[in-house]
This record gives structure tokens, C-alpha cells and sequence, in this order.
């Protein structure tokens, strides 16, 4: 009998051994829901939103965006105060004294040098570099170094250790180029000196950005060596671990553990240390959106970054039914608060008012593939403007936003969410039949398109495709397309569905008529949006090629008025929206899940950017414990 | 009996390989490059020198170089070599930290940049190991009592429920019972956590939901043995002798009922252990079931091959583990 029993008691003992031994830590003053799991620590390497949001809070940069103000501006971080020459070429950064890694050393002016040096190896290949190439010599530096390292690999050796030397001094003379040609000097600890290529009006929206954050050069050097093979900076896995990492920002890493969870600390080196009002911040690793909103409902966490529960429009219904019982309240509290989390923090608790539709710094649109010939060698309709005009016009983008999404965004005319970025007007966007004020106006609109496609000569014996991804919904969108197309327009549709790494390779290799699209703005500039559809940009996934519009960026880029740069900017985007590459269709929300009379320190602004460290978690004692709100108002985000 | 442990262990790496060749073949014709990061795409001769970097480049040099590094030939031969002993004087005398050099080298992980396969694997094991055992746990008491209620009775309403139950857990899918149950147990009665891994109560629910569809099977092939068994000769001996029926059912039925139930656990298990993508979903269980998935997503190819390769010898090994538990629990059988 007790033989029978053996499994038995095996299965108890493991399972005995795991609940003694695997303990979670006490509950920490704050606890959020990431949009996802952080892929990498390592700034240089970052190009994820809940990465370098991550990276905000262990890491500190030259300067920050003050996320509370309407206008996002920039104040002092590491730097205490800049100065930039009258040509806007030499920017001057000078550092504060009490600025400390969590080990107690000083944070100097070459950890920044070391750090943007990682940036713009092509080793690393950061996602960013193209951010660093506005330096002055750091296009070159990265060519140089490319160039030596394929003429490396082509090269034959006698033998394996005379090969592994060759590499070493490599990377020796890679270093002394650095030094030469690049234009980022440290003429003493606390000063560093950046030479721009062109003048960069955001040069200090990029310095805010958190792959221009510095490393502990000590410590990563060591983790870092040439590849006898190949010659390439090979990058060991294991500084970015708890214990080992030094870092400099507000928090220090004290738990990471893989697609589990991750804890932070004060770090007690912080120079501005005082200003915290939470000591500890726990991010647990929650991928499924059921159960990402389950744990904010039962508690579980304070703040869910990002909603994406199916369910998530009808909870936004909800809160509307909320306001629409407080109308009166809601009328009058929204004349007074500019911000929309001061109004929820002052009307009566609710659950239902815990969701936040906030618009973000992204657009979703439609791809238009430019290129002279489709993938299977006939001649491309699309390459024609008058036929993507036509097509752009007659997507009910309100339809969209309204039934299928669902979330209170809006419908875009623009590629740059307008309001988002100070100092910059958007251009009108072309006709839509979504907006028709009447029916006879719409019919005026599909008139209009249908005349452009047999200007155009459009063969309507052609199926147009439309290609997406599985999954979040995008079916649903391109269904709604290919029906509006059908409708208005009468052309045949097929729409392709694929694997999203699939998607990409389409996407990448032009394989496709028309794609579903979006891209978020990484600083705040329009230049952040209007890059992607550079003729030579990587990111150029419809292959549009105008030279008219190129040459509009590239006046910009050597404009020194500010206003007349923008002006140039909007240029460019009113003919880029005309030329129609692409359509956009509406403009991201963020929908968030936290209680507003609760938690405070975050932001309702569209660059969707928190600077965590600002939380502060009401009536707990800690901290000011006042409501931070924003000033002044934000920017309406409408059409 | 060693006889057939050695023979065992002497297939073992034949059939990895075999797995391995399949599942490389296989997941090297995902199109779409390993190193490539979604949005922001590095330039095409990064690319290229990336790929050469990991042996990605050709199909055969990965096949031998990963192989090779993954069995712990690359770390025997560099042992003997004393390249590792050299490699280690050269970082302490260079102030690096040691180069961490484990025997199976599963290499790095292409899409998590900070981790290697063996970091990801060792810390998600653990926690698959556990959950699939408290499944198991609970299905071996759940099913065996069922099996044992239902066999005693055939026919009655007593068995016809528990059957009924069976079919419930196998034919329900498991993120609908455990959505169920995190509604019920966690939001409505706030018993269990909703999501996470640390605590006994966190490993309750996601471990009964898992164990269902195992608890039905177990139920029916419990009460299958037991009504064959109760049929047979030697119960009626037994109960002819005077034995207290408890003794009847546990001592003499049971025993002979439950080797069907013993050969179902070791796959069971492994699969238990490695099998519980969805489970690990619906509740937040770091374990290594999402792996498989996010590591195909990816075509993280050292992770998809990591993963595959510990499970391939698992599955292996729990096989082995209950064909000597069997022969020792019933020396009839014989090697």
C-alpha cells in the first residue's frame, strides 16, 4: 500500500518545497500594471514605451520634460543649467555637483560621452541611433566603424589568436576615433560640450528622451568585448540585474525577475531624493487583459498603464452614464479644472470613474504601397496620388472611431495628433466622407473620388488588398474599409490576415497594396512623424519618394527660425497628407485604470509620457500629499 | 531492470536529436529574421553581421554550433582545453566578472536582450514544476475518489454524477473554467488572488484548473480497473476470508486498479508541467508554458530550441520514472 502512495508523496514534497521556499516580497507604496514586459534595461538598447519608462524611473538624463505642464517643456535633471550658441550648433550642459550613481560616485560628464558612444556603434545596434546622428561626426563614426567591420570579416587571418588582436585593436582604434571625430566632449567632469551637425530646435526634448540616459561605464565595460569572429562588441547579458546594476535615476533595481515581476527602491544616492512620496514601486508581470483589469478591481495594483481588456469600451460607456447622472457637477467642474483627473478626483467615488481615455501621442492609419509596380509585377495603381487620394477620402473614419473602437478617439484628418506639440499648426486634411455634414455632400465627396480613379484610369477589375495582423481588432477596422470601399467607390477587396511577424516581412518587402499602420511620436517635435515618409527613412514602408517633400524637411532641418521651420514642417505635411501615402484614420487613446482621488503625479498630456517618480499616493501621510494637476491648461485635443 | 534503465538512457539522446532536427527544421522556416527588432529595424548589413554573429546565417552551422554548445560538448571541450580556466584568470585579471559558463549552454535569448535561455529557463521550471504537481495532486485525490465512488456503485446516481462531472472537466476548455473561477473564488469571494505566484493560496486555483481535465481522465480509468478488479477472483477470496470491505476496495482492488492510472501519470505529469500555456495566461503564472508561444512569435530560435529540448527530456525521463515505479509496485512485470 504504501508503494501505491509513493507518487503520491513525491508530487506533495515538491509542491511542499516550492510554497517554503518561493515567497514574495511585503506589498510596495506603489504597484502598476506595465503595458508590458520590459524586454531590456540597457537604455542604449530600448525601444519600447514600458522599457523606457522603466528606464525614467532607475535612470536620469541631462534634462527632463516637466510631463505636469501643458506645454511639456524642459527642466533640469542631471544638467543644472545649458547654453546653446547663437547658430544653435554648440550646445554647453553643465552638471550639478551632488549628482550620484546608487553607488556613490560621482555622475560626470564622460559616463554621458561613454553612453552615447554605445549609442552610435552600429554593434549595438540601437533602434534609436538615427536620434544621435543629428551629432556632429557620428554619421561618420558609425560608417567608419561598419565599414571596418565588414572589411574585417572579409579578411583572412594566419591564425585564431592573431585574429582575436586584430579585433582587440579594432576596437582600441574604434575608441580613438570616437574621440577625434565625434562631437561630444568633456572638457572637465562637470561640463559637456555637443556639437550638432544642423541646428535641432528639440536637441533637448531628444536629451530628455532615455536612450541619451547614461550607463555606469565601469560597470558596463566589463560586459562588453569584441568578438574574435567577427570583431563586433559582443554584449553579456547580467549587468542589468538586480544587485549589479548601477544606476542614477530616482529608484535602484532590487528584484527582476523574468516575465514575473520586477521591485524598485529609493535609491538613498538620488540628489533629489527628498522629493519622493513612494518608496518602493512593484510591477508585476500581468500580460492577460482580463486579468490585468481583474487585478485593478480586486485591489491587486494602483494604476493599469495601459487597459486592453475587450471590454474596455463598455467600461468608458459607463463612466460616461456616471458623468451624465452628475451633469450638472461635470459642467461645472470642467469649467473650473482644465484637467481631466482633477474633475474625476472631485466627483463623488465611483468604480465606474476609475477608467481614463487619454489621448495619446499616436496615430493609426492605412498604408498605401507607392511603388511603381504591385509585388507580382503589374503596374501599380497606387503609385498614382489620385488614385490613393480617392481611396483616402472614402474611409468613414468617424464610423470607425465611433462603432468599431470605441474608446472616444478621434477621427484623424492629421498624421500629427494636433495640439500635441507646442508651437506647431496642423494643415486641413483632405475632404472625408465621415465628416459630410449631409448626405448630398457626401455624394459630392464619392464624386469627387470616383472621378479622381477614372482620371486616374483605375482598373476596376483590380482586387484591392488590404493586409493586416491578427488580433487587437485590426479585422474589424479593415473590414470596415473594405466595405466602404466596396460602397463608395464599387472596387473588389480581399482582405489578408497574417502572423504578425509575417505582417512585417510584408510590410518590410513591399508585399502588399495597402496595410494597416500606426506610429507614435518619440519627442516633441512634428519632424518625430513626418520622418516616416523621408524617401530614404527606414521606416518609409509604403516606399513614397517625392523630392518636394524631402527637400521641405531638409529646409527645415537647416531653418533657425523657429516659426518659419514649423511653417516649412506644416508644408510638408499638408502635401504629404495630399499626396496621400497614407490615411489616417484616427488618433490612440490610452486607457488607463486608476483612481484620480487616490493617486496622483500622473499625466493626462497626449505625449503619453509619466515620469513616475512624481507619484504620489493621497492621504498616506508621505510626501506633500497634494493633488498635482495640470498647468495651465492642456491642449484640447479636436479636430 | 537496469537493463531496461540503461537501454533507456541509451535512446534518450537519439530521440533528443531526432526532436531537435525536426523542431530546428521546423521553426527555421518561419519567415521573418530572429534579430530584427518589430518597429525600428536595425540597417540590413547590422543585420547581416548580427546574423553571422549567432550563427544564423546557414541552416547547418546553427544545427552543429547549437548542438554542440547545448549537449555540453562546447563546455566539456573547453574544460579539458582549460580555455575556461584561461578565460577566467584573463577576466579576473581584467576586473571582469568571470564569464558564467553553464554545462548546457542554451544560449541567448534574441528578443529579451538581458537573459539567456538558461536564466529563463531555470526560473520558469520551477514554477511550471510546482503548479503541474499540485494538478496532479488534486486530480490523483479528485479522480481516484471519484473512480473508486462510481465503481462501487455502477450505475447509481452517485456514479452517473461523477461521470458527469468527467465529462465536464475534459470537454471544457481550461480558460473558460478558470475564468470562472477567478470571477467566483477571486472578485466575488475574494478567497485567491487574481493574478501572481509566491504565495500557497496563488497556486489554488490555476492548480484545480488545471487539474480537471487530468481528474476526469484519472476518474475513468480508476473506475474502469476497479470494476474489473472487484469482478475478479481473488476479491471474492478476499471477501470470502472475512477482509473488512474498506480493506477489500483499498488493499486488494485498488492496488490492481491503479496501474492503468500510474502508466497515464508520467506523461500526464510532464504534460501538467509544461503544458500549461493557457492556465499560466489566465492566472499570471510565470511558468515556462508561455515560452513555447512567445518564443515561435519571436522566432527567438535559441529560446523555441531551449524550451523543446528541457521538455523533450522531461517528458523522457517522467516515461522512464513511472516504468520503474510501475515494476516496483507490481514485480510481475518484467523487463
Amino acid at each position: 500500500m504504501l508503494r501505491l502512495l509513493l507518487p503520491v508523496i513525491l508530487l506533495l514534497g515538491l509542491v511542499g518545497f516550492s510554497v517554503v521556499t518561493d515567497r514574495s516580497a511585503p506589498r510596495a507604496d506603489f504597484t502598476f500594471i506595465n503595458r508590458g514586459d520590459v524586454n531590456t534595461l540597457d537604455p542604449q538598447r530600448m525601444s519600447w514605451m514600458q522599457d523606457l519608462r522603466v528606464a525614467r524611473l532607475l535612470f536620469e538624463g541631462l534634462v527632463q520634460n516637466d510631463v505636469m505642464s501643458a506645454d511639456f517643456g524642459i527642466v533640469p535633471a542631471i544638467a543644472e543649467s545649458w547654453s546653446v550658441s547663437d547658430d544653435g550648433l554648440i550646445w554647453t550642459f553643465n552638471l550639478r555637483e551632488d549628482a550620484k550613481w546608487n553607488n556613490g560616485e560621482p555622475v560626470t560628464a564622460e559616463d554621458f560621452r561613454y553612453s552615447w558612444r554605445r549609442a552610435m556603434l552600429p554593434d549595438l545596434a540601437s533602434d534609436y541611433v538615427k536620434m544621435f546622428l543629428v551629432i556632429k561626426g557620428a554619421q561618420d563614426f558609425y560608417d567608419r566603424r561598419q565599414a571596418a567591420l565588414e572589411a574585417f570579416t572579409e579578411r583572412e587571418f594566419a591564425s585564431g589568436k592573431e585574429r582575436e588582436a586584430a579585433a582587440e585593436q579594432l576596437w582600441v582604434d574604434t575608441q580613438s576615433w570616437f574621440d577625434e571625430m565625434v562631437g561630444v566632449r568633456a572638457p572637465d567632469p562637470r561640463t559637456l560640450v555637443v556639437t550638432l551637425k544642423q541646428p535641432v530646435p528639440y536637441f533637448l526634448d531628444l536629451a530628455a528622451f532615455a536612450v541619451f540616459y547614461p550607463v555606469y561605464q565601469p560597470l558596463v565595460e566589463r560586459y562588453e568585448r569584441p568578438d574574435p569572429v567577427t570583431a563586433r562588441l559582443i554584449r553579456r547579458p547580467g549587468w542589468t540585474k538586480p544587485g549589479v546594476l548601477v544606476s542614477n535615476g530616482p529608484f535602484e533595481l532590487t528584484e527582476w525577475r523574468f516575465k514575473r515581476d520586477m521591485r524598485l527602491e529609493a535609491n538613498p544616492h538620488w540628489w533629489n531624493k527628498d522629493s519622493l512620496a513612494i518608496g518602493s514601486i512593484d510591477i508585476p508581470s500581468v500580460n492577460d487583459p482580463n486579468a490585468t483589469t481583474l487585478a485593478y478591481q480586486t485591489g491587486t495594483v494602483d494604476w493599469v498603464s495601459d487597459v486592453t481588456a475587450p471590454y474596455r469600451g463598455d467600461m468608458i460607456a459607463d463612466k460616461q452614464d456616471f458623468y451624465a447622472e452628475h451633469a450638472d457637477l461635470v459642467a461645472r467642474l470642467r469649467a473650473s479644472e482644465p484637467d481631466q483627473f482633477a474633475v474625476d478626483r472631485k466627483l463623488p467615488d465611483d468604480p465606474r470613474k476609475h477608467i481614463h481615455a487619454i489621448p495619446a501621442f499616436g496615430t493609426y492609419f492605412y498604408n498605401f504601397n507607392c511603388k511603381p509596380l504591385l509585388p507580382d509585377g503589374r503596374p501599380n495603381p497606387f503609385h498614382d496620388a489620385r488614385v490613393r487620394r480617392a481611396f483616402a477620402m472614402c474611409i468613414d473614419k468617424q464610423a470607425i472611431a465611433d462603432e468599431v473602437r470605441r474608446l472616444g478617439e478621434p477621427a484623424a484628418d492629421q498624421l500629427i495628433p494636433p495640439g500635441s506639440i507646442g508651437g506647431y499648426t496642423s494643415p486641413k486634411g483632405l475632404p472625408n466622407v465621415g465628416q459630410a455634414a449631409s448626405e448630398a455632400e457626401r455624394d459630392a465627396i464619392v464624386d469627387q473620388a470616383r472621378a479622381l480613379l477614372v482620371e486616374a484610369d483605375f482598373p476596376m477589375d483590380l482586387v484591392v488588398e488590404l493586409l493586416f495582423n491578427k488580433d487587437s481588432g485590426h479585422d474589424l477596422i479593415g473590414q470596415a474599409i473594405a466595405k466602404n470601399w466596396q460602397e463608395f467607390l464599387g472596387v473588389q477587396t480581399r482582405l489578408a490576415q497574417k502572423e504578425i511577424k509575417i505582417f512585417r516581412e510584408d510590410l518590410k518587402n513591399k508585399q502588399y497594396m495597402t496595410a494597416r499602420a500606426g506610429w507614435y511620436g518619440d519627442y516633441g517635435d512634428p519632424t518625430t512623424f513626418l520622418y516616416v515618409n523621408y524617401s530614404t527613412d527606414g521606416n518609409n514602408d509604403r516606399a513614397y519618394n517625392n523630392p518636394d517633400y524631402d527637400a521641405l524637411l531638409d529646409r527645415a532641418a537647416r531653418e533657425l527660425d523657429p516659426a518659419k521651420r514649423m511653417e516649412l514642417l506644416r508644408q510638408a505635411e499638408e502635401l504629404m497628407l495630399f499626396e496621400a501615402p497614407l490615411v489616417p484614420i484616427f488618433y490612440y487613446a490610452n486607457v488607463q485604470l486608476f483612481d484620480a482621488a487616490k493617486l496622483t503625479g500622473l499625466t493626462p498630456h497626449p505625449r503619453s509620457k509619466n515620469n513616475l517618480f512624481l507619484v504620489d499616493i493621497l492621504g498616506d501621510g508621505r510626501g506633500a500629499d497634494v493633488p498635482q494637476d495640470m498647468r495651465p491648461p492642456a491642449p484640447e485635443i479636436t479636430r | 531492470m537496469t537493463t531496461m534503465i540503461l537501454r533507456r538512457l541509451i535512446q534518450l539522446p537519439l530521440i533528443l536529436l531526432a526532436i531537435y532536427t525536426i523542431t530546428l527544421a521546423l521553426a527555421w522556416a518561419v519567415p521573418g529574421s530572429p534579430v530584427e527588432n518589430p518597429d525600428r529595424r536595425p540597417k540590413p548589413e547590422v543585420i547581416e553581421q548580427m546574423e553571422k554573429q549567432y550563427n544564423l546565417d546557414s541552416f547547418w552551422k546553427f544545427y552543429v554550433s547549437y548542438l554542440d554548445s547545448a549537449t555540453g560538448f562546447e563546455y566539456a571541450r573547453d574544460r579539458l582545453s582549460g580555455r575556461i580556466a584561461q578565460d577566467q584568470r584573463l577576466a579576473e585579471a581584467a576586473g571582469q566578472p568571470a564569464p558564467v559558463r553553464p554545462i548546457f549552454n542554451l544560449g541567448p535569448s534574441l528578443e529579451y536582450d538581458d537573459w539567456t535561455v538558461n536564466e529563463i529557463v531555470s526560473g520558469a521550471l520551477p514554477v511550471s514544476i510546482t503548479l503541474g504537481a499540485a494538478a496532479m495532486l488534486i486530480a490523483l485525490v479528485i479522480g481516484v475518489g471519484a473512480g473508486v465512488v462510481g465503481a462501487v456503485k455502477p450505475n447509481s446516481i452517485a456514479d452517473f454524477a461523477t461521470l458527469s462531472v468527467a465529462l465536464v472537466g475534459i470537454s471544457l476548455p481550461s480558460f473558460v473554467i478558470g475564468t470562472v473561477l477567478l470571477l467566483v473564488f477571486s472578485l466575488l469571494v475574494a478567497w485567491f488572488p487574481v493574478a501572481g505566484w509566491g504565495s500557497p493560496r496563488a497556486i489554488v486555483l490555476p492548480a484545480v484548473t488545471l487539474s480537471l481535465p487530468f481528474a476526469a481522465y484519472i476518474a475513468r480509468l480508476t473506475r474502469m480497473g476497479m470494476i474489473d478488479a472487484l469482478g475478479a477472483d481473488f476479491i471474492r477470496t478476499a471477501r470470502a476470508k472475512g477482509a473488512a470491505e474498506a480493506s477489500v476496495l483499498f488493499k486488494h482492488a485498488l492496488k490492481n486498479a491503479f496501474l492503468p492510472v500510474l502508466s497515464f501519470l508520467g506523461p500526464a505529469t510532464a504534460l501538467a508541467m509544461t503544458g500549461s500555456f493557457i492556465v499560466e495566461r489566465v492566472f499570471t503564472v510565470p511558468g515556462i508554458g508561455q515560452h513555447f508561444v512567445n518564443g515561435v512569435q519571436n522566432k527567438d530560435l535559441f529560446l523555441i530550441m531551449g524550451v523543446v529540448l528541457v521538455f523533450a527530456t522531461m517528458l523522457i525521463l517522467f516515461n522512464l520514472a513511472v516504468d520503474v515505479l510501475y515494476r516496483w509496485i507490481d514485480p510481475r512485470i518484467e523487463a
